[in-house]
């Protein structure tokens, strides 16, 4: 990485920093000296002369955890650019060593010696925890919570949440800074952020480009549209065609080349088609017919990372090669004029995963097995068990907990019972179970119309006097037909039960509430933002913070505010109802003068209006009702409380 | 085949609804009726679940009723009646389920009444004896005893017959399905698998504190869930809070009368229709239901409790004896878990600076940490 002259100890020699920023090592140029390896790890402390000092040098204080005093290195720069230098390696330096400390703030050392088993040897432990540590950060709640880039952009992608947004920092008390106001708000909200910061990490990978790019017909002519970066990526897949083209393209044309580019057999033999006697032969191109598109083989050669089955010296232990790890029939040479498309689409697939550098790997990481799966690849059957360290849960039996008697005085409708005595009760019991026994004759049995009070009827239909409802009235029944069927109408309304798992559009709720869809839009905002003024009450409330006290006092204001603006919905919502009211009444009227006859007109069927408002939105007014209430005792309480505290007799 | 011979084998597949079962759980606790005296007599009770079984068995030839009471002290069959002398298990083994569920010929006699159908007659007469036989034998330590009732057990019982009765009625040979000539006919005939019975349970309840009960009742919920039987509850008299939570998650009808006495209007409009039916209609359910759990120490209800995060039992104080869970003996720092007291006060004066209060300040970040998770039910 960055390498610079610089003395150390009288001695000339090179100062420089290892590519994954592990290691400081500087090696003399003559050899006198041994080379000197500092790990960035331990370095404590770091000092450079000042700016304007003569000579350009920095120290270097390490304390290793084997030596009990810290250890000094100094080295001088000595190029002609010595300022330069000492800048650039302690740029270095510093970040290095503050990306360590990071990691060892959250992360134990990864200690050497490794559960006693041996680690893969040269491969420094630490960077398998290296590797994992930034990915995490990047989801924790600290982070999404701060980034607030990350929030204005899943802000723009969803206009319902924007609204929301919108709606309640407007609406929010003065007394809560707009950063207050954002962690609280995405607070309740971190998943949205974690699953958009994934989604934006995503991107896109190249593609096959030459299945993209279509000669199109327009007014008789033959018309290609193709982009800078399309001819990029055309000369990245195909090498072939980088050459093609430099060959080419000083006598030719640009446009020229790339309209008989695209009508040539070479283009089909690269896109993997079959070549027919009917596609024109083209002079120019078709002499690099025969030309290999794959002299990039080379690159892949070039690879830092011996793949394992080339790997001689792996192969002792990996016999992938014996066991005939061979190419796949398509790829193999023979076959390939057979099904040319076939090769090249796999090879197309290979160029591309080549090129996407692998998101679960750190790039920086040193190449080989790491750690983790030398672990695994061990041999763990010779070894003896590690200890067993499960907890043991010990489930002690519950009966103490719930046979435990409970008698007839601890329970809550016990008090009720105990008006009547067991024997009392069983009594009671037995004379009116007795009633039905006996009124079955041996001969007919229980006379079930008698029973259930139908055959008396004319004689209770008659009363209304007698005081005792009874069983199986008709005031009864009606009344049980009143409950279930207002149960039934307010299932529909909701209609958030699963037999109607299609939502149901807005509109059509307003409809069936008798409101009007702007009226409703109103609610449903006002809605929103109170609840999310009571998820920040809750929250402050409970802090326990009486810095936070005066917040505390806005919000219930600002809840009581809202209360304000439900009211201000039920009354447009009132108006709109009487609107209403108004037109039917005159067509009504209209009617009666057209035709002579009355017609009924019920106020009541005209539904809407403040009390369909006030309906639903009495949930939400019992929520801001119960959290002003408890601000307002727990307020008066402490009151009482300071009160008392200034008295100078207390106690 | 059908062009070979030149006859149609089409196979007309069964189309009807599948026979629907219900499992009553009648709620006979005798201080709680006896309370309800006034307004509905047990035995009016009686006579219009009478009613409402035979509109049940009526609805379908092959439907299946089945009443278990919930007493006191223990749960009874009420119908079909149990055959207490027979050996548990017959040594050839055949037909033992079959047994108890028409176990017609040691009928006690059933009056002949031409104005009855016969089969309600039986039904009728089987539970009216069976229930005076429970009366009889009820003690008035056994009263004395508790205030509640045997719902868990109850429950337990009507679903092991539920699950019984399903065995029952599924076909034999899985493979051959519900048509035994599949096999023979062209493979055009469709091959659905077909319910081979639906059943339900209703809870008629009178009593209150079951949260004593929580566990295993909750076990019941659990288990009627998985096996998608609703199970409807008739709240008469009582608190609501646990059988509310088995009709939620089951998917079945909670109804608590405002006027009791119109019972058998409830019973028939809220619970006669069957699962089958059920799909196409909107049920009478009451939204807003009580999720609150009993804690295990106290079997209170509890708003806000605390869970072992170890066994998971629930708890309505953090001051555990050693903070240890008294369930599996974990130990649980719940002090972490305890919410700070509000200050609402600004300091606008010296003072001192009240104990407590300390916990974190930022909003959002203030999820307890430690073990004991707060739960807000």
């Amino acid at each position: 990485m960055s390498e610079a002259s610089a003395q150390y100890k009288k001695q000339d020699g090179k100062l420089s920093l290892s590519a994954d920023g592990r290691t400081v090592s500087w090696k003399s140029n003559s050899g006198t000296l041994p080379p000197l390896a500092i790990s960035v790890i331990e370095i404590q402390n770091l000092q450079q002369t000042p700016a304007t000092a003569t000579k350009a040098s920095i120290k270097i204080v390490i304390q290793k955890p084997s030596a009990s005093q810290p250890e000094n290195h100094t080295f001088t720069f000595t190029s002609a650019a010595a300022r330069d230098d000492q800048q650039a390696v302690t740029g270095a330096l510093r970040k290095w060593i503050e990306t360590f400390k990071a990691q060892n703030a959250t992360t134990p050392l990864p200690s050497t010696e490794n559960s006693g088993g041996p680690s893969a040897i040269g491969v420094p432990t630490q960077t398998v925890a290296a590797s994992t540590k930034p990915e995490e950060d990047m989801y924790g709640d600290a982070r999404l919570i701060k980034d607030a880039e990350l929030q204005k952009s899943l802000l723009n992608s969803s206009p319902a949440l924007r609204q929301r947004f919108d709606q309640a920092l407007r609406e929010k008390p003065d007394t809560i800074s707009i950063s207050q106001f954002a962690t609280q708000f995405w607070a309740t909200r971190l998943h949205l952020l974690r699953s958009h910061a994934a989604e934006r990490a995503q991107s896109q990978g190249t593609y096959n480009v030459l299945s993209v790019v279509k000669m199109h017909t327009e007014d008789g002519t033959q018309k290609l549209s193709i982009s800078k970066e399309q001819i990029h990526l055309i000369f990245n897949q195909h090498p072939l065609t980088k050459k093609v083209y430099n060959e080419n393209v000083p006598p030719m044309r640009e446009g020229d080349f790339w309209s008989r580019f695209f009508a040539s057999r070479l283009y089909k033999k690269l896109k993997g088609e079959k070549i027919t006697e009917q596609d024109a032969p083209d002079p120019k191109l078709d002499k690099y017919l025969n030309l290999d598109d794959d002299d990039e083989h080379s690159r892949q050669l070039t690879m830092t990372n011996v793949p394992h089955f080339i790997d001689l010296e792996g192969n002792e232990q990996n016999h992938s090669q014996r066991l005939g790890n061979r190419p796949d029939y398509t790829m193999r040479p023979n076959s390939a004029d057979k099904v040319p498309i076939l090769r090249v689409l796999n090879r197309m697939s290979e160029k591309m995963m080549a090129d996407v550098p692998s998101s679960d790997a750190d790039p920086h990481a040193p190449v080989g097995i790491d750690e983790e799966t030398y672990q695994q690849l061990r041999l763990r059957d010779l070894q003896r068990a590690a200890d067993d360290n499960r907890i043991i849960l010990k489930i002690q039996n519950q009966d103490q907990f719930f046979s435990a008697e409970q008698g007839l005085h601890t329970s809550s409708s016990a008090s009720t019972y105990t008006k009547r005595s067991p024997a009392q009760v069983l009594s009671a019991l037995q004379h009116d179970f007795q009633s039905i026994s006996s009124g079955k004759s041996k001969t007919a049995g229980l006379d079930l119309e008698a029973a259930i009070g139908l055959n008396n009827e004319s004689s209770s239909d008659e009363e209304g006097s007698s005081k005792k409802p009874r069983v199986g009235s008709i005031s009864a029944r009606t009344g049980a037909t009143a409950q279930i069927n207002k149960a039934i109408r307010q299932r529909h309304s909701q209609d958030d039960d699963y037999s109607s798992s299609h939502s149901i559009a807005s509109s059509e709720q307003a409809a069936k509430l008798g409101l009007s869809q702007s009226v409703f839009d109103t609610l449903s905002m006002t809605h929103n933002t109170t609840v999310e003024f009571l998820h920040y009450f809750w929250t402050v409330f409970y802090s326990g913070d009486s810095e936070r006290a005066t917040e505390v006092q806005k919000l219930v204001e600002t809840l009581e505010k809202s209360l304000d603006r439900i009211k201000a919905v039920a009354d447009t919502a009132e108006n709109e109802r009487l609107a209403r009211l108004d037109k039917l009444r005159r067509e009504n009227e209209s009617y009666t003068q057209r035709t002579g006859k009355k017609k009924k007109f019920d106020p009541s069927t005209v539904k809407g209006g403040a009390k369909a408002v006030n309906e639903i939105m009495s949930p939400l007014r019992r929520a801001i009702d119960s959290a002003t209430q408890q601000y307002k005792k727990i307020r008066q309480d402490q009151m009482g409380q300071i009160a008392d505290r200034t008295q100078p007799n207390v106690m | 085949m059908n062009a070979i011979d030149g006859t149609d084998r089409q196979i007309k597949a069964d189309d009807r609804p599948p026979p629907s079962l219900l499992a009553i759980v009648l709620d006979t606790n005798p201080h709680a009726w006896a309370h309800l005296s006034s307004v509905l007599p047990l035995s009016a009770a009686i006579s219009n679940l009478l009613v409402f079984i035979n509109a049940h068995l009526a609805s379908g030839n092959a439907n299946e009723i089945a009443v278990i009471a919930s007493h006191t002290h223990k749960a009874e069959w009420l119908y079909p009646t149990p055959k207490d002398n027979l050996p548990r298990r017959r040594p050839n083994g055949a037909a033992n389920g079959d047994i108890e569920i028409n176990g017609l010929p040691k009928e006690p006699s059933v009056p002949e009444n031409p104005n009855k159908y016969r089969q309600f007659a039986v039904l009728e007469n089987a539970i009216l004896s069976n229930f005076s036989k429970l009366l009889d034998s009820t003690t008035e330590r056994d009263l004395a005893s508790t205030p509640t009732t045997q719902v868990g057990g109850a429950l337990s019982l009507a679903l092991s017959y539920v699950a019984k009765s399903t065995l029952l009625h599924s076909p034999v040979d899985s493979l051959a399905g519900d048509n035994p000539l599949s096999a023979l006919a062209d493979s055009e005939t469709v091959h659905t698998a077909r319910v081979s019975l639906t059943s339900r349970i209703l809870i008629v309840s009178v009593s209150g504190d079951l949260a004593n009960q929580y566990i295993p009742v909750m076990n019941s919920i659990f288990a009627a869930q998985r096996k998608r039987i609703p199970i409807d509850i008739l709240k008469l008299a009582g608190d609501t809070v646990l059988l509310q939570q088995a009709s939620d998650a089951t998917g079945g009808v909670y109804m608590k009368p405002e006027r009791p006495e119109g019972l058998l209007q409830y019973l028939m409009m809220a619970f006669l229709p069957d699962s089958t039916a059920r799909r196409s209609l909107i049920m009478p359910s009451t939204s807003g239901v009580d999720f609150r759990a009993a804690c295990f120490c106290h079997r209170k209800v509890v708003d806000i409790g605390f869970v072992c995060s170890v066994c998971l039992s629930i708890f309505c104080t953090p001051d555990l004896p050693s903070n240890l869970c008294l369930t599996c003996g974990s130990y649980l720092s719940l002090r972490s878990a305890q919410i700070a007291t509000p200050a609402l006060i600004p300091r606008k004066k010296k003072k001192k600076k009240r104990a407590g209060g300390t916990d974190s300040a930022t909003p959002g970040g203030n999820t307890p940490a430690g073990s004991g998770t707060p739960m807000h039910a």
